[in-house]
C-alpha cells in the first residue's frame, strides 16, 4: 500500500481506483469482442469447424486424416470438436439454436428430418451441381441415403446393418450354428438350448433395441417409423413386450438388473449372455471389451426369407450458416472419396461408402474381416431394402424406447403402463 | 453477537444489516451544505460503480433469465422457433406425466431421509468435535474438508466407482453380510441410498455452524443439570437440544432447500445413459429431469414451468418450516 505514492497509508486514492476500474471494464469488453470470433476467413486461409462424436481413437484417426487434409487443401484450415454421442447432441443443439453450429458435422439418419425441420442443414445438392462434391461412386445404393424430400442434407461415410453378434465359443459348445433364413422359433429354441446347457441366458435382451424391432415389423410389412411418426399400435408392441418379459423370466434373457450394473461394458462382452442383436460393427468393440471370440449370424426371420435389414451409415452434413459452403463441400469430398483417409479409419465408422475407399482398405484381421463378409453377403443375397425415414424427434423416441423397456424388464412398470408411457412419450416428442 | 442473532440474520441475507450501501445515505447522514451533497452524490457514484459488476450480472445473468423463464413457463419453446403461448397445458402436461411424479417422489424421498440423516451426522461430530482435546483444529478441519470437494464432478465419479459392481463397497458387503447386491450404482432399488451417502458425507458445513451454537450454550447450565444428577443424555434432550434450537432450524432449513436442488452428484451418479438418470431413473431427481426435458428434449417451455414449480415447493416447504419454529425452535428471550 505504501509503494503507491499518491495514497495515504491503508486506502488508495479514488480517481486511481476508478481509473482501474475503468480500465478492467474495458479489458472485459475486449475479451467478449474477442470471444465473438470463430469460423473465418485470413489473407485468403479459410477456418472451418467440424465437430463429431466418438472415442479418442476416432479422434486420432480423424486429425490424422484432417493433416492429410490441410496439406492438399493448404487454404483452408480445420478447427476440430468432439464429445461422446450424448453430449455431442447437447452441445450441438445449443449451438444451433443459438445460430453458431458447427461447419461439417458428424450426422445419423435420426437427425435428418429434425434439424432440417429448423433449418440447420445444408442442401448440398448446389456444391454437388458446382462440382465440389462428387456422388458417385458409392456402393449399395449409400449415395441417397441421405437424401430428404429432394435435398441432399448428408453424405454417407460408412455402412454398417444391424446384425446378430455371437459369442462364438458358447455357441460351438452349445452346438448351434446359425444359419441365413433362420426363424424366431428356430431362434428362440437356440436361446433355450444355451439357457438349459451353458448356464447362461440366451440373449442379452433385445426388447429395447428400437433398430431390431424396427426389423421385426418390417417382416410384418410394418416399420418402427413413417415418415410422420410411429408405424406400429400400442397392441403390437404389447405383444413385443409381454413376451419379453415372459423371457426376462424364464431366464433366456439376461437378468436385467445385472445389465445395467456391467454397463458401460455390454452384457454379451461381460459373459451375461452368448449374443446380441446390435451393429455389426460393435463386433470390434466387444472383442476389446470381452475374454471371448465374438462372430455375426444373421438376423432371424419371419417367413424364412426376408429380414427387414437396410444398410444404416453416419454422415457428414454441412450447416446452412456455413459462410464457406465451398469449402466444406471440398472436405466432405475428401473425407469419402479419398483411399489415404480409409487407409487411415478402417472400419471404425462402418464399412467405407465409396468403392474408392472400401477398395483401398481391406482388413487383415478376423474380426474386420467378419465384418465385411457379413455386409457383403447381405449385399449378394440381396436381402438390403431402403430405411424407412426417420421423423423429427426419432431420437428422443428411440431413447424413451430403450429407457421404457429397460424399467418394465426391471419389474418397474408392468407391460401395459409401459406401452402407454411410450405412446405418450412419442406423441410428445413426435410433435404429431 | 448472541446465537439468537445468528440464524435469523444468516437465513435472511437481504433483510440483514447490509452495509453502508449506496442509497442508504450512509455517508451523507450528519453532514450538510451543497458541497457535502455534491461529496455524498460522488460517493454514491462511485459506490454504484464498484457495484456495477455485480449489478450488470445480476441482471444479465439471474433476473433476466428468471423472468425470460417466467415467461417461456407458458410457452411451448424448443429453442429454434419463437415461443408459442399456450398458457397452462405444461403445467397440466406436467401433472399427467408418470416420469415427473416419479421424480417428485425420487426427490422427496431423498429430502425426507437424506437431509435428517445429514444434519445427525454434522450434529453429531459437532457434539465429538466440541470437547476439550488436543489437535481439535485438526479434525476439525479434517471433517469439514469433504464438505469443499464432495459437491464436485469427481467426487461423483470416485462415488460410482466406490459403489459400483465388485469395487470396495461390493466386496466389504459380500464378505461381511453375505449380501451379493452386485454394486449399488447398477441396483434401482439400491443407489439412492449411495448418494444419500454422498450427502452425508459432506456434512461438513451444517458441522460448522453446529459448533459455533454448541460454544454459545452456557456452561453453568450443564453444572447446574449434573448437580440436579441429570445424565449425558438428559442434558443433551433437555439443555443442548433447545439451547442450539436456532441454529438447527436454520440448518434444517438450509439442508432442505439445498435437497430439493440436488443435481450434479445425483446426474453423474446415475451416469447419463440415453436421457435417463440411473437405472430404470432410480436417480432421477427433480432438477435432472428438469435438466432431461429442457436439453435433452429441447422443451425449455416445459422445463422452465418445472423450474416455477420448484420454487412454488421450495417457498412453500420454507413456509411451513418457520410456521413450525414456534412449536420447536427456543430463542433466548422466550426461555427467560
Amino acid at each position: 500500500m505504501r509503494t503507491n505514492g499518491t495514497g495515504t497509508q491503508g486506502s488508495v486514492d479514488r480517481r486511481s481506483l476508478l481509473k482501474l476500474a475503468g480500465g478492467s471494464m474495458a479489458a472485459l469488453g475486449l475479451t467478449a469482442a474477442g470471444c465473438g470470433g470463430g469460423s473465418g476467413s485470413d489473407g485468403g486461409t479459410v477456418t472451418i469447424r467440424y465437430a463429431w462424436w466418438g472415442s479418442d481413437d476416432r479422434a486420432k484417426r480423424i486429425n490424422q486424416t484432417i493433416e492429410l487434409f490441410e496439406k492438399k487443401y493448404p487454404k483452408i484450415k480445420v478447427k476440430t470438436d468432439f464429445q461422446p454421442y450424448l453430449d455431442f447432441w447437447k452441445k450441438f443443439n445449443t449451438q444451433a439454436s443459438g445460430g453458431n453450429p458447427p461447419d461439417v458435422f458428424q450426422n445419423a439418419i435420426g437427425f435428418l428430418r429434425k434439424y432440417d425441420a429448423k433449418n440447420v442443414l445444408l442442401d448440398l445438392s448446389e456444391q454437388v451441381k458446382a462440382g465440389n462434391l462428387r456422388m458417385d461412386g458409392f456402393r449399395a445404393g449409400l449415395d441417397t441415403f441421405g437424401e430428404v424430400d429432394g435435398k441432399l442434407l448428408g453424405v454417407p461415410v460408412g455402412s454398417n446393418s444391424m446384425a446378430l453378434v455371437i459369442d462364438e465359443k458358447v455357441f460351438d459348445k452349445a452346438g448351434i450354428t446359425p444359419k441365413p433364413g433362420w426363424t424366431w422359433n428356430e431362434f428362440h429354441a437356440a436361446l433355450d438350448k444355451i439357457r438349459d446347457t451353458q448356464g447362461r441366458a440366451g440373449d442379452s435382451g433385445m426388447y429395447g433395441v428400437m433398430y431390431l424391432y424396427d426389423l421385426y415389423l418390417r417382416q410384418h410389412g410394418k416399420a418402427f417409423f413413417t415418415p410422420k411418426g410411429l408405424g406400429f399400435t400400442e397392441s403390437d408392441l404389447t405383444d413385443w413386450w409381454t413376451k419379453a418379459l415372459q423371457g426376462v423370466r424364464a431366464g433366456t434373457y439376461s437378468d436385467p438388473k445385472k445389465v445395467s450394473q456391467v454397463k458401460p461394458k455390454a452384457a454379451l462382452s461381460a459373459g451375461l449372455s452368448a449374443c446380441e442383436f446390435t451393429w455389426d460393427n460393435f463386433t470390434i468393440r466387444y472383442t476389446s471389451e470381452g475374454k471371448s471370440e465374438y462372430g455375426l449370424a444373421p438376423i432371424p426371420t419371419t417367413d424364412g426369407k426376408k429380414t427387414g435389414q437396410y444398410l444404416g451409415s453416419l454422415m457428414l452434413s454441412a450447416s446452412k450458416r456455413t459462410k464457406h459452403p465451398k469449402e466444406v463441400a471440398q472436405f466432405i469430398d475428401f473425407m469419402v472419396h479419398d483411399p489415404e483417409v480409409a487407409k487411415i479409419m478402417g472400419y471404425d465408422r462402418g464399412v467405407p461408402a465409396t468403392t474408392a475407399q472400401y477398395e483401398a482398405f481391406k482388413p487383415t484381421d478376423p474380426v474386420n474381416q467378419k465384418i465385411a463378409a457379413y455386409e457383403q453377403q447381405l449385399v449378394d443375397s440381396g436381402v438390403l431394402e431402403q430405411i424407412t425415414p426417420h421423423p423429427a424427434g426419432a431420437d428422443i423416441a428411440e431413447a424413451a424406447f430403450l429407457r421404457i423397456a429397460e424399467e418394465m424388464a426391471l419389474g418397474k412398470s408392468s407391460v401395459a403402463e409401459a406401452v402407454q408411457q411410450f405412446f405418450s412419450e412419442s406423441k410428445t416428442a413426435l410433435g404429431s | 453477537m448472541t446465537p439468537v442473532q445468528t440464524p435469523a440474520a444468516a437465513a435472511l441475507p437481504a433483510e440483514g444489516p447490509a452495509g453502508p450501501g449506496p442509497g442508504r445515505g450512509g455517508a451523507a447522514k450528519g453532514r450538510s451544505g451543497p458541497g457535502a451533497r455534491r461529496r455524498a452524490r460522488r460517493e454514491n457514484l462511485a459506490g454504484y460503480l464498484f457495484m456495477s459488476p455485480w449489478i450488470a450480472g445480476f441482471a444479465l445473468l439471474t433476473a433476466g433469465p428468471m423472468i425470460a423463464s417466467l415467461y417461456f413457463a407458458f410457452t411451448d419453446y424448443n429453442l429454434f422457433d419463437a415461443p408459442r403461448w399456450v398458457g397452462l397445458k405444461n403445467f397440466t402436461d406436467m401433472f399427467a406425466d408418470p416420469r415427473w411424479r416419479h421424480s417428485v417422489d425420487v426427490t422427496l424421498w431423498y429430502v425426507v431421509v437424506g437431509t435428517p440423516l445429514k444434519l445427525a451426522a454434522a450434529l453429531g461430530v459437532a457434539l465429538l468435535l466440541n470437547q476439550k482435546r488436543r489437535g481439535q483444529g485438526f479434525y476439525r478441519a479434517a471433517f469439514y474438508a469433504p464438505s469443499l470437494i464432495g459437491a464436485s464432478v469427481s467426487i461423483a465419479i470416485v462415488w460410482r466407482a466406490i459403489f459400483s459392481d465388485d469395487a470396495i463397497v461390493d466386496r466389504a458387503q459380500r464378505s461381511l453380510f453375505g449380501m451379493d447386491v452386485g454394486g449399488w450404482i447398477g441396483d434401482p432399488d439400491w443407489i439412492v441410498y449411495s448418494l444419500i451417502a454422498l450427502t452425508m458425507w459432506q456434512f461438513g458445513a451444517p458441522m460448522v455452524i453446529f459448533l459455533a451454537g454448541l460454544k454459545q450454550v452456557p456452561r453453568e447450565l450443564y453444572e447446574a443439570a449434573e448437580v440436579d444428577g441429570a445424565g449425558t443424555w438428559r442434558r443433551f434432550w433437555n439443555i443442548t437440544l433447545p439451547m442450539i434450537s436456532p441454529v438447527l432450524f436454520f440448518n434444517v432449513l438450509l439442508e432442505t432447500i439445498h435437497s430439493f436442488q440436488i443435481f450434479g452428484s445425483a446426474y453423474i451418479l446415475g451416469g447419463q445413459a440415453g436421457g435417463t438418470c440411473g437405472p430404470a431413473d432410480a436417480t432421477l431427481v427433480y432438477t435432472c429431469y428438469l435438466y432431461v426435458q429442457g436439453f435433452e428434449n429441447s422443451r425449455m417451455g416445459f422445463a422452465s414451468a418445472m423450474a416455477w414449480m420448484l420454487l412454488l415447493a421450495v417457498g412453500l416447504v420454507t413456509a411451513v418450516l418457520f410456521w413450525s419454529q414456534k412449536r420447536w425452535v427456543h430463542y433466548e428471550e422466550a426461555a427467560r
